[in-house]
């Protein structure tokens, strides 16, 4: 499972470790416990029986969309530091809000997605089926290469006025 | 927090994840401190917003105990973040924001 800058392995690379553990789904109601959530299942569809997974599945899952949030909220800080902390480019007046205004967007984007990916993820775990693919890791790679290109953009055009 | 009873391959996970959530507190205190110095208002309000993230690990009982609801609090305070950082660069009050210099053309 894609974590960025969590560093931890993904739940189906640790399966061989719990062969034969359920896991218990009780255990307090810290962030290991498993609760179930309509949210989490989705609406109750007709579809193959779902059972509670390992917990340590479902805790590695919420600290991928931990590790996304933070990520979220990095792009959101880079952005607003981008408008308001960089001095003018010269000749290119808009040229912070061109690179910085889409690195908040983003942040808000990844946020949603993130939650969208984990309530998928848990679903799938729910059902015994494989992860879906997310989006996230493209979305991210090609917004941030848009806006290096733009930002690069962007300082050409000043330095040349 | 993991309890002290728990069984034994789950405490360090639950472990772990205690600490990103104490993690993704501290990341919105830190960007809701960077913040006041830029906007007060939307400064006071991340940091306002990174109490219950904070609290959400340390005080397991409170009523957003529910693992959903964590994580909805988690993507709606990053939303909220958002909007306040897209209002501050483009309706801030400092001559550079998008809307003075929109407004001076």
């Amino acid at each position: 499972m894609t974590r960025p800058g969590d560093g931890h392995e993904s739940p189906h690379d640790r399966q061989g470790d719990q062969a034969g553990w359920a896991g218990p789904s009780a255990g307090g109601a810290g962030p290991g416990s498993a609760e179930t959530d309509p949210a989490e299942t989705g609406p109750a569809e007709t579809g193959p029986a779902e059972t509670e997974p390992d917990a340590r599945f479902t805790l590695a899952n919420e600290r991928t969309f931990l590790a996304w949030s933070r990520t979220a909220l990095a792009l959101v800080a880079a952005g607003l530091g981008v408008v308001q902390l960089l001095p003018p480019f010269p000749g290119v007046p808009v040229g912070r809000h061109v690179v910085g205004i889409p690195l908040i967007v983003l942040g808000a984007v990844i946020a949603v997605a993130a939650y969208a990916d984990m309530t998928r993820n848990q679903r799938a775990l729910r059902r015994g089926q494989p992860l879906p693919r997310s989006v996230l890791p493209r979305l991210l790679a090609a917004t941030i290469g848009g806006v290096a290109t733009v930002a690069a953009i962007v300082v050409l055009l000043s330095a040349t006025r | 927090m993991p309890s002290q009873n728990q069984h034994p391959p789950i405490a360090d996970p639950a472990n772990r994840t205690s600490l990103a959530w104490t993690r993704t507190a501290v990341a919105f205190a830190a960007i809701g401190g960077a913040m006041l110095k830029v906007s007060p208002v939307a400064g006071c309000v991340v940091l306002v917003l990174s109490v219950p993230i904070w609290l959400v690990v340390h005080r397991p009982h409170t009523a957003v105990a529910s693992s959903g609801r964590r994580l909805r609090l988690v993507t709606g305070t990053v939303v909220v973040v958002a909007l306040a950082a897209l209002a501050v660069a483009i309706f801030g009050h400092s001559p550079d924001s998008l809307g003075q210099l929109l407004r001076g053309r």
